[in-house]
C-alpha cells in the first residue's frame, strides 16, 4: 500500500491535474515533515537511529482512530489525545532502551529500536487486528483553486505543518531550553562542562519528536488506511527525507520533506508504481553528493 | 586542600594513559602542569573534571572524593574545563554563549556579560555576532569569561595560548594574571614564558606519568628545568 493518497488523480492531464499533483506532494511532504523531524532530532542529538519512531507514529494514528467515538467524534479532540497517549511510551522507550545506547555502536541502536518496533507492532496487531481501518475525512469539504478541488482538510495539513516548523525554529532560537539543545547538538561535552545535564534536554527532546510524529500518524489516518504495518513504509520514506535533509538539520529536514512529497506525487503521476522508488534514487544521489559522517 | 588528585591510574579502553598520577592544589595558587604533545595533559584536566573516570585512584575536590561524578555534576561544585581547542557553540551567538553559561550558573544574563566584559571589554562589539566569526584569541578570551560565570572555584585551563599571535597570547597572560586571587587555576601550558610569570608550582608530565614537581621559583624561572620535559 503506498503512501500516495487512495484518492490520487494520477490519470488527470492538463494543467489542472497537474495543479493537483503538487497539492498531494505538498500535502505527503507536510506529514513527512512532521514525522520526520523527531528522527532527524534524535539522530542529531544522541546519534541513535530509532526505529522505534514508526511504533510511536502508528499508535498515535491507533489513538486517534480508536479515541473518536469516545470524544464524540471530535477529531481535534482525538488527534489531541493521540498526540498525548504516546508520551509515556515514549519516556520508557527512552529511559530503558535509547538512553542504554547513548555512545555505543550505532548498530546496536538499530537493533535495539527494532526490536521495539517488532514487538510493538505484534502488540498493535493482537490489540487492533490486521484488518485494516479508515477514518473518513473530518471536514469533508474542498476548496476549488485555479478550477481544481483540493480538501480543506489536507490544506489544513500543510498549514499545520508550517505552523509546527515556525514553533519549532522559534523554540530553538528564543529559548534557553532551545539553545541548550543547539549547543548539545554542535558540541555535547562542552555544554556538559558548563554544568548542564545534556541527556535530560535530550530526552525532553525525544518526547517532542515522538509527540510530532503520533500528530503525523493521526493526521494521515482519513488520508490512507490504518494497519499494523503502516509504520515500516513510512520509516523508510523518513529516513530517505532525514538523510536528504541533513542529519540533525532542523531546517534541511523541512525542505527535503517537501522536495520528496513533490518528487513521490509528480513521479506517480506519470508512473505510479515508481514514486516510492524515486525517493530513494534521491537519497542515493544525496547520499554520493554529500555523505554521512557518524 | 581544594584539589587533590591521589595516585590515579586512566586509560581509554585498554589504553592506559595515566599512570600513579599525583598532585595537588591549594585554594588561591595558580598551578602549572607542562609537557610535551601527547603526554597525558588534556587526559588529566578531563579526568578531574568529570569526563573521564579512573580506574585507580582517588580524586577528591573541596574534601569531597569525586571520582566517579559526572562533568555536569563537577561543573556544578565550581569546576570549569576551558577546552584546548577554542570550543564554543559556533551556531549560537557571543550573547547567547554566554546565556547558556548563566543558565547553568543560576545567574542574571547581564551579570554575567559583565564578567566576561570585565576580563574583555571588547567582546561588547561582538555580542551579536555568531560565536563561531570570532578569532582564535576572542574564543579563548570569550572561553575564559565564560568559565568565571557562576562563580568557580577551580578552573582547569588547557593550553590557553596555542596558536594564538604574539598580541592576543598578551591579552590572555594578563586576564591570567588578573584572576590570581579570584578564582584558582590548573593551567596545562607549553609556552614557557607564560609558565615562567605565572606559575605558583609547576608539575611536568611524561607519558602519563609526572616525574617532576618543581615549587622553587628559581627552578621555574630557569629555562633549562623546564625545557627538560618539553
Ligand atoms: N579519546 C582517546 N582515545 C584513545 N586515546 C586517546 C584519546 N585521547 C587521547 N588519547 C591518547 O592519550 C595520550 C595522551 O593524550 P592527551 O590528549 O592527554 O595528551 P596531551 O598531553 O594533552 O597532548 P597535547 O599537547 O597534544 O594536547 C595520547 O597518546 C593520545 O593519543
Ligand atoms: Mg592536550
Amino acid at each position: 500500500m503506498g503512501l500516495l493518497p487512495r484518492t490520487h488523480h494520477g490519470a488527470e492531464r492538463g494543467g489542472e491535474g497537474m495543479i493537483s499533483t503538487i497539492a498531494y506532494g505538498l500535502t505527503i511532504g507536510a506529514i513527512l515533515y512532521i514525522i520526520s523531524i523527531g528522527l532527524s532530532l534524535t539522530f542529531g542529538t544522541m546519534r541513535i537511529v530509532n526505529f522505534a519512531h514508526a511504533l510511536v507514529y502508528t499508535i498515535g494514528a491507533y489513538a486517534l482512530a480508536s479515541s473518536l467515538p469516545f470524544f464524540g467524534g471530535s477529531f481535534v479532540l482525538a488527534v489531541i489525545f493521540g498526540v498525548v497517549v504516546v508520551i509515556p511510551l515514549a519516556y520508557l522507550i527512552e529511559r530503558f532502551v535509547i538512553r542504554r545506547l547513548y555512545g555505543q555502536s550505532i548498530d546496536y541502536a538499530i537493533i535495539a529500536t527494532y526490536a521495539v518496533l517488532l514487538i510493538g507492532v505484534d502488540a498493535c496487531k493482537w490489540v487492533w487486528g490486521a484488518t485494516p481501518l479508515s477514518v473518513s475525512d473530518p471536514i469533508g469539504t474542498a476548496w476549488t483553486i485555479l478550477g481544481v478541488d483540493l480538501p480543506v482538510y489536507r490544506l489544513i495539513i500543510i498549514a499545520l505543518s508550517l505552523l509546527v516548523f515556525v514553533v519549532l525554529e522559534l523554540f530553538f532560537r528564543r529559548t534557553v531550553v532551545g539553545k541548550v539543545v543547539v549547543a548539545g547538538l554542535e558540541d555535547k561535552e562542552a555544554t556538559r562542562s558548563l554544568g548542564i545535564n545534556v541527556d535530560k534536554y535530550f530526552s525532553f527532546v525525544f518526547i517532542l519528536g515522538s509527540c510530532l510524529a503520533a500528530l503525523g500518524g493521526a493526521l494521515y489516518v482519513p488520508i490512507t488506511s490504518l494497519h499494523p504495518y503502516m509504520g515500516f513504509q513510512v520509516l523508510l520514506l523518513s529516513f530517505a527525507v532525514v538523510i536528504v535533509g541533513g542529519l540533525g538539520n532542523m531546517r534541511g529536514t523541512f525542505v527535503a520533506a517537501f522536495a520528496l512529497g513533490l518528487v513521490m506525487a509528480v513521479t506517480g503521476r506519470f508512473w505510479g508504481a515508481a514514486s516510492e522508488t524515486m525517493v530513494f534514487v534521491v537519497m542515493a544521489v544525496a547520499l554520493i553528493v554529500k555523505p554521512i559522517e557518524v | 586542600m581544594l584539589l587533590s588528585v591521589e595516585r590515579i591510574n586512566v586509560a581509554y579502553g585498554h589504553a592506559r594513559v595515566l599512570s600513579d598520577v599525583s598532585l595537588n592544589l591549594d585554594k588561591g595558587e595558580r598551578v602549572f602542569v607542562v609537557g610535551r604533545n601527547g603526554a597525558g595533559k588534556t587526559t588529566l584536566l578531563k579526568t578531574i573534571a568529570g569526563f573521564l573516570t579512573p580506574t585507580e585512584g582517588k580524586i577528591s575536590f573541596a574534601g569531597e572524593t569525586v571520582n566517579t561524578l559526572r562533568a555536569e555534576q563537577m561543573a556544578n561544585l565550581g569546576v570549569r574545563y576551558v577546552y584546548q581547542d577554542k570550543r564554543v557553540f559556533t551556531r549560537l551567538t557571543v550573547r547567547e554563549n554566554i546565556q547558556l553559561a548563566a543558565f547553568a550558573g543560576n545567574e542574571k544574563l547581564d551579570v554575567a556579560i559583565d564578567r566576561v566584559v570585565q576580563i574583555y571589554p571588547k567582546i561588547s562589539q561582538f555580542l551579536d555576532t555568531k560565536a563561531g566569526g570570532l578569532s582564535g584569541g576572542q574564543k579563548q578570551l570569550l572561553l575564559l569569561g565564560r568559565a568565571l560565570i557562576g562563580d568557580p572555584k577551580l578552573l582547569l585551563i588547557d593550553e590557553p595560548t596555542e596558536g594564538l599571535a604574539a598580541g592576543i597570547i598578551e591579552e590572555v597572560f594578563k586576564v591570567l594574571e588578573m584572576l590570581k586571587g579570584q578564582v584558582s587555576m590548573l593551567i596545562v601550558e607549553q609556552n614557557l614564558a607564560v609558565v615562567r610569570e605565572l606559575a605558583d608550582r609547576v608539575y611536568a608530565m611524561k607519558e602519563g606519568k609526572i616525574p617532576a614537581h618543581l615549587t622553587d621559583k628559581t627552578d621555574i624561572r630557569d629555562n633549562a628545568v623546564l625545557e627538560r620535559y618539553l
